[in-house]
Parts: structure tokens; sequence; C-alpha cells
């Protein structure tokens, strides 16, 4: 188990100082073909080349390797790492800590991606159960029929008619009922409140959830259906056991476990989504933030946000491949 | 076409909703605030939208419309300008004079301090100016400083390359000298007599010692010496400033605090409608909405823009656009204002001269008579220049940005359908880099904001470079007269006759025609039920904060 844990630790470290290359080599690139940052600081203006070599160095952009196209800018990558090793994660362009952004940042999102757990768990074992429950019947093909429709709905056509066609009545009615520091007038607010956060954070998660729960509805119906079939099932039916307890302890239960797998796959795809959600909900979160950092070639952002995302990743990851060994008798690491 | 229908029939129905609420939360407490007279309650706050990539708040280095506007309630300068001329007058300044435009005393008045105490002096003002002139600092505003004599050592010297070589032999402007603590003398390189103008612009604001020995903590916390102090500003998501008690000259807000939301983007409307937000724009969908609501348009305010977007061409290359006539020509078909109503109505306004008029002093509408929609006289200008080569498309260089591809496009419709001339657009994302270069082949958009409200700042920078062999260095332009023009201008002996000096250099240019005015922008805002007396500054686009009146009705 302990050489286990050192090699899967070892493997995350090399996966960790990849991902950081190849995100290194994509930015460096987009510099040397795009135009330097640091000429954008200008706007409309022709600096001198005092005025930008002064903004270069300001921006850590310097090195003469960004002005040579193909070159892969070995030496500052070495400097980044070094800094990283010490904990320093540098700043933005424009002097900001990242390590500061991301201390802002991350609670929004992490947040917002609780509330979209919670409704993909609810939406996807609630509905998916009681398809498979009912398989063929009126219910298994409305709830097929809705995770359709729901496909059919892109993040953005939600959030688009949800703030521009529901949110604001919904929040003047409830302001008028409730009063405008009420619950319910905080659920409705068109944009992200940054002193109530969850209140705020609810119906995008929601929303968000929404959009994504489609697969998982599919998934838990599929799931449940072959169990419904297995051998476990027809040996518990054949001892007697109620129907009811069959269900919720051999159907459904059973088939949470790749439904957990399942969240955590897609949790890196919910952070695309959380992008959108952010832009147009004005969450101050990690999509947006990455986003923006990407829009404005900032390297030193974009390396050490996607740097600490993925050393959280990764130290996920071994968390959960240890879990399961740890939960599951039959799974052994050698 | 059903969802825009249905979205505007909801923001119709909101808005109503909107008016009926706060009507009958007006006839509580007898507010008329929309009379304007003492409407403002003196607790009341302000709620206004900031731009999420606002990254400082160090004068030196705010040079973009968001932090101008916040640091315009927590700095004085030492002018400020009138709201409705934009001509500037003394405000911390007791005088600011000078006899042959080159060497200026500006006397501080006395007994004025920062928010922590400290003297608000000519040692203040040195200390903040020389920070942002010396080039190692790289700060936004550096440039401003280039008048003032002593700038250039302060530049380090580079080589082809980019690199530093030659590190800046001074630290301190030598053009800038404390004769005692109320005054402060400026020597400038040559004479300028639109100096007195720039000193109201953020970059000309004073810091404290304490601002200074922590640059770092005073970009996100200023030490001002205006109205308002900066409570807290939690970087990405809002920034509170609220009333400086201590403040003792006269343009103080009547209320109470400002409280600032940033936005990743523009999508602040339906906070607007929701009643969060004092101020907004609709976005282009629902602009329309927004025009047919009779409750709105009753708290819409709109003033000319400032900035000027323009057709310029590569002088410095061989081609067709050498020949004034073609450049006639091609500005004579451009339909500006059909482009306008099609695509951006009420967001552009058609330009006809090279400098904004109204906006700055000396601004004057229709310098440029060949600025109007007239696809004869544009076919006949062509004739004149020889035509269009057979078979070369004209290509049109611009960057990256959506509504100015949609804008060109349209130009370039225009150019075609009536002079016969087959274009492509250019987009390219290393717009400033290829400017620089000279790497066009083309005409190419251009754009341009002012500096401060002068009408010699959209002349000499853009267009002087003294250079008489390859002219300026973006369209490859230079005029012997033009120059005059701008040289009798910055040696007058009143701001009065340097503005008709600089009057006479856009003439030049009306001309030798080396650019083609296309739009003016437009500011608009939309404003809530909660303020009153709301002026837009004519040159920022802003509402003035300083004369805002509010009350926290709804």
């Amino acid at each position: 188990m302990g050489r286990y844990i050192f090699r899967r630790s070892l493997l995350g470290v090399a996966t960790l100082l990849l991902v950081m290359f190849v995100l290194h080599l994509l930015t460096t690139f987009a510099i040397q073909l795009n135009g330097n940052p640091a000429l954008a600081f200008f706007g409309e203006r022709v600096p001198t080349a005092a005025q930008l070599a002064a903004v270069e160095t300001r921006f850590g952009l310097d090195d003469p390797c960004y002005d040579q196209t193909g070159n892969p800018c070995l030496g500052p990558f070495a400097e980044r790492l070094g800094a990283y090793a010490q904990g320093d994660f540098g700043t933005n362009l424009r002097g900001r800590e990242v390590t500061d952004i991301v201390a802002t940042a991350a609670p929004n999102t992490l947040k917002l991606f609780l509330v979209v757990t919670i409704v993909w768990f609810l939406l996807g074992m609630g509905l998916g159960t009681v398809a498979a429950r009912w398989r063929g019947r009126s219910a298994d093909h409305g709830i097929r029929l809705t995770s359709v429709l729901i496909d059919a709905f892109p993040i953005f056509v939600l959030l688009l008619v949800y703030r521009y066609v529901f949110a604001v009545p919904l929040n003047q009615w409830a302001t008028e009922t409730f009063g405008a520091e009420s619950l319910p007038a905080l659920w409705f607010r068109p944009s992200f409140d940054d002193d109530h956060p969850w209140a705020t954070l609810l119906v995008p998660g929601i929303l968000l959830g929404l959009a994504g729960s489609a697969a998982f509805i599919r998934l838990v119906r599929a799931s449940q259906l072959e169990s419904y079939t297995g051998d476990h099932v027809r040996t518990a039916r054949s001892r007697g056991l109620t129907e009811r307890h069959v269900v919720v302890h051999h159907v459904v239960r059973n088939s949470a476990v790749p439904v957990v797998t399942a969240v955590g796959l897609t949790f890196t795809e919910a952070l695309a989504g959380a992008v959108i959600t952010e832009g147009m909900m004005n969450i101050y979160g990690m999509g947006g933030v990455l986003w923006e950092a990407v829009r404005g070639t900032d390297v030193a952002l974009v390396l050490g946000v996607v740097t600490i995302l993925a050393a959280v990743t990764v130290a996920v990851m071994l968390v959960v491949d240890i879990a399961y060994a740890a939960l599951d008798p039959r799974i052994r690491y050698a | 076409m059903g969802r825009r229908a249905a979205l505007a029939a909801a923001a119709t129905a909101v808005t109503l909703v909107l008016a009926s609420c706060s009507g009958g939360g007006g006839n509580d407490d007898g507010g008329d605030s929309t009379e304007g007279g003492g409407g403002s309650d003196p607790d009341a706050t302000l709620r206004l939208a900031l731009a999420q990539d606002v990254e400082t708040l160090l004068p030196m280095d705010s040079n973009v419309n968001d932090n101008i506007s916040v640091l315009d309630v927590v700095y004085d300068g030492l002018v400020r300008y009138d709201p409705e001329t934009t001509e500037p007058y003394n405000y911390v300044a007791e005088s600011v004079e000078s006899d042959d435009n080159t060497v200026w005393t500006i006397k501080i008045k006395p007994d004025l301090t920062f928010q922590n105490g400290e003297p608000v002096d000519a040692e203040a003002f040195a200390r903040a100016w020389n920070y942002a002139a010396y080039g190692p600092n790289a700060m936004a505003n550096n440039y401003f400083f280039e008048r003032i004599a002593g700038y250039e050592e302060m530049q380090g010297e580079t080589d082809d390359e980019g690199n530093v070589t030659v590190e800046p032999a001074a630290e301190e402007l030598s053009g800038l000298e404390v004769v005692d603590p109320q005054t402060l003398e400026v020597t400038l390189t040559g004479p300028f007599a639109g100096f007195g103008t720039m000193l109201g612009y953020t970059g000309f604001y004073p810091i404290a010692q304490e601002c200074l020995d922590d640059i770092e903590a005073c970009a996100v916390k200023p030490i001002g010496n205006g109205p308002f102090q900066v409570d807290e500003w939690d970087q990405g998501v809002s920034l509170t400033a609220s009333r400086w008690d201590d403040y003792t000259l006269d343009e103080s807000p009547a209320y109470g605090a400002i409280e600032w939301t940033e936005y990743a983007g523009t999508e602040n409307w339906p906070d607007f409608q929701a009643g969060n937000l004092d101020f907004a724009v609709p976005p282009p969908a629902e602009m329309v909405a927004a025009q047919n609501d009779p409750d709105l348009q009753e708290r819409f305010v709109e003033g000319p823009g400032a900035a000027l977007t323009y057709l310029a061409f590569p002088l410095y290359k061989d081609g067709p656009w050498t020949d004034v006539e073609f450049r006639k020509a091609i500005s004579l078909a451009i339909d500006r204002q059909g482009i306008i109503d099609a695509l951006l109505p009420g967001e552009r306004v058609p330009a006809d001269s090279w400098v904004v008029p109204d906006g700055v002093p000396g601004g004057e509408a229709g310098t440029c008579q060949w600025c109007e929609f007239d696809p004869d006289a544009a076919k006949a200008a062509l004739e004149k220049a020889g035509g269009w080569p057979e078979g070369e498309t004209l290509t049109i260089h611009l960057g990256q940005d959506e509504t100015e591809q949609a804008l060109f496009k349209a130009i370039g419709d225009s150019i075609q359908e009536n002079l016969g001339i087959p274009y492509e657009l250019d987009p390219t994302p290393d717009y400033f880099d290829r400017r620089g270069a000279r790497d066009f082949s083309g005409p190419f958009r251009a754009n341009w904001f002012p500096d401060y409200p002068l009408n010699e700042n959209y002349l000499a920078p853009v267009y002087a470079s003294g250079d008489v062999k390859n002219g300026n260095v973006n369209f490859g332009y230079y005029s012997e007269d033009f120059e005059a023009a701008i040289k009798a201008g910055d040696e007058s002996a009143t701001l009065e006759e340097a503005v008709t000096h600089y009057q006479e250099a856009e003439a030049v240019l009306a001309e030798d025609f080396p650019t083609v005015p296309v739009v003016f922008s437009v500011n608009s805002y939309y404003y809530s039920e909660n303020v009153s007396n709301v002026v837009l500054d004519p040159f920022s686009g802003e509402p003035k904060l300083r004369l805002l009146e509010v009350s926290n009705a709804m």
C-alpha cells in the first residue's frame, strides 16, 4: 500500500509537470504569434521602445525569447517552477497575487459546484429510479422525453431566458411581498451578490445542474434496469423480501456507484459550463478568471490558476483511488 | 423574432411594475427628487457598475474610464473641467500661470490635506509626477510627462531587440521645482499653451508620502484628497467609498456613499431593472424595448462621445491612396448615417470633423467637407484619381472586435457598391504591432480617444511627427503647414488664441485629407428613480458624480 501511494504520488507530480509544460508552451506561442500583451497596455498609442521595454519588464515578459517565434522559453519556465516550489505563484500582469485571486474566486465556484452536484444527484437518482421502476410505462416515456428536452436547451439559453424574462418580475414580486432583503428576493436577484453568496447562487446552480442532468437520468435508469435483471436481485426476491426492500437496498443503492464515478468525470465538463454561468450571472469564480486570463494572454495567471486546479485534481484522484481500496475489499493494489 | 418580441413585452411589463411601485414610494415622503433642488439624501448610497478588469486605483497608473471615474471622487486635481464647456478652472490650484508657455508657476491653495492628514503641497504633486515619469515604473500615464524637461533622462535606452541597454540617468524630472510648499514651478521642453488643461487629468493627481512608501497598498486602497475615501475594494467583486468628513473644498457630492459592483461583461441591465443599480445601458437586444418605454425614456440621458473612429491610409506605401482624390472618393462613398441606422442606432453619430464638435474647446462640426455621402461625387473623384487598378482587391485592416468588424464590413460594402472596388477585411490580432511596423497594405481602421479636453489632443499626437522624410509612424503623413499651426498654437499667449491656431491645423487636415473621419461615439445612460440632476461629462461620457443627487426612496 505504501509503495502504491508513493508510485501514484510520483505519477501525479509527473502529470502536473506535463500539464504545466504544455500550458507554458501554448501561452508562450500565443504571445509570440499574437503579439505581446504589453502592447495592449498602450491602446491606440505608439509606445517608445523604452516605454515598451519597461512594461514588458513589469509584466515579466522581458525575456527576449518571447519575441522569437518557436522558442520554447525554457528559461522563464524553469524560473517559474522554482518560484512555485517555494509557494510563490506570482502575480497577474498588473501585479495582483495569483493566490489572492484564487482565494476570492474559488469559494464561489465551489459553492456553485455543490449546488450543481446536489441537483444532479437528486434529479438523476429520483427520475432515473422512477423511470427504471416503471419501465415502458407513461412515467418512463415522460422522463425520457424530458431528458431529451433538457439536452436540447444549452445552459446559456436557460440562463438568458431566466435572466431577461423571469428574474426581474420574480425579484420584483418577491421584493414587494417579502421585502428587499428577504430570501425569496435574493433567490431571484438577476446577478450574484457577494454579500449573500448561497442565496444568489441557488437558482444559477439549479439551472446549471438541470442542464447537465439528462445524462445522469439515463445513466441511473440504465444501471438500475441492469440491476433489476441481476442475479442478486432475483435472489433477494426469492428470499421473500418485500419489493420495496429489494428496490431500495439492492437496486437503487447499487446504481449509485456508477453515478458517483460519473459525477467525478463530469466535473471538468461542469467547469466549462461554469464559465458561461459565471459570466452571465456575474459570479467572480474560477471559470471567469481563467477565461479573462486566457483572453488577455496573462501567462502567469493562466499557469498559476491551472496549476492550482491541476494539483487539486491530482490530489483528489489519489485520495479517491486510495479510498476505493479502503472501501471495496475486492480491490487490492500491489 | 418571436423570442425577441416576448423579451420586449416582458421588459415593458417589468418596467411598468417598477414605475407603479416607485411612484407610490415617491408620494410617501413627498420626495421630489426628479425636480432637482435639494433632493439628495446625505446618507443615500449610489450604486454603480464597474468593469471587472480595473486593476489599480493608483492615479499615475489609471487610464481607463472606470478607474478614472472612481478616482474623480477620491482625488482632487489642480484644475477641474466645466461640465458644459469642458474648459478647465482652478480647483486645488490657486493659480496656474505662465508668461512664455514654457515655465509654468502653479500656486496651490493652503491648508489642504490628504485623507491621512499629510499636506497636499507642491511636494505631493512633484513626488507623484516623478514616480509616473520614471520609465522603469512602467506607469500607464508615463507619457503625459513627455513635455516636462528632464523626461528623456528618466527613460532607459533600448537596442533594436527591445532590451534595455542603458539605465535611466535621472530619477527626478529636472523641470520640476518645489519653490516653496505652496508653489511648484514646471519647466517644459518647449512652449505649450495647453499645459494648464492637462493638469485636471487623473495622471496629474498628487499622492501622499505614505502612498509612495507602499505603492502596492496604495494601488488598492488609495489615500486621496477628494471628497470620498475608499472603504474597501474586494477586487473583482465590489468597491465601496464613503464621504470623507474632513473635506474642505466646495465640490462634494450631496450623498453618503458609492457602491460599485464589478461586472465581467456589460450584462448588468437586468440588475438595473430589478432596482439594484442606478445607471445602466441596455444590451443591443433590449435597446428597442427600452426606447419604447415611456417611463424609461424620462430617465434617459444622452451626450456626444469624444472617441473618433476613422479610416487611415498607408501613405508610406505606393498605391492609389497616395492621391488625395482617391481618399476623397472613399470618404464620399461611405453612407455613414445609413450604416449607423442599420447597425448601431443611437450608439454612434456620423463624423464630419477630426475634432469632436462641442466635446472639447475648439471642436467644430462640419470641418470635413468630403464627409457627406455623395456617390456621384465619389465616382467623379475616383475617376480623377485614375480609377482603381483592375483585378486588385482593397484590403481593410482592423483589430478583432465584433462590433467594429460589422461596422467596417458595412463601410466596405458601401465602397464596393458605390465605387465598384472589391474589398476584403483583414481582422488581425497583431493590429498594433503591424501598424507600428508599417505592415499594412491598404486602408485601416483607427480610433482616437483624447487624453485631455483640448482640440490639440486630436491633432498633434496623431498627425505631428516633425519627420519630414518619413512622416508620422502610423500613416506616413507630414505637413509643414500643419506642424506650423500646431507650433503657433503651443506658443500662443492665451488658450483661446491657441485653440484658434489648432483649428487652423485641423483645416490643413481637411485640405490634405490624410484620414477619413467615420463616426463619433455616443454616450447614453438610463438612470433609476433614486437619482436626479444627471449630467454627463461631455468629455468622458460618464455621469458627473459630484453633481448627482441621490435619495434611497425605493
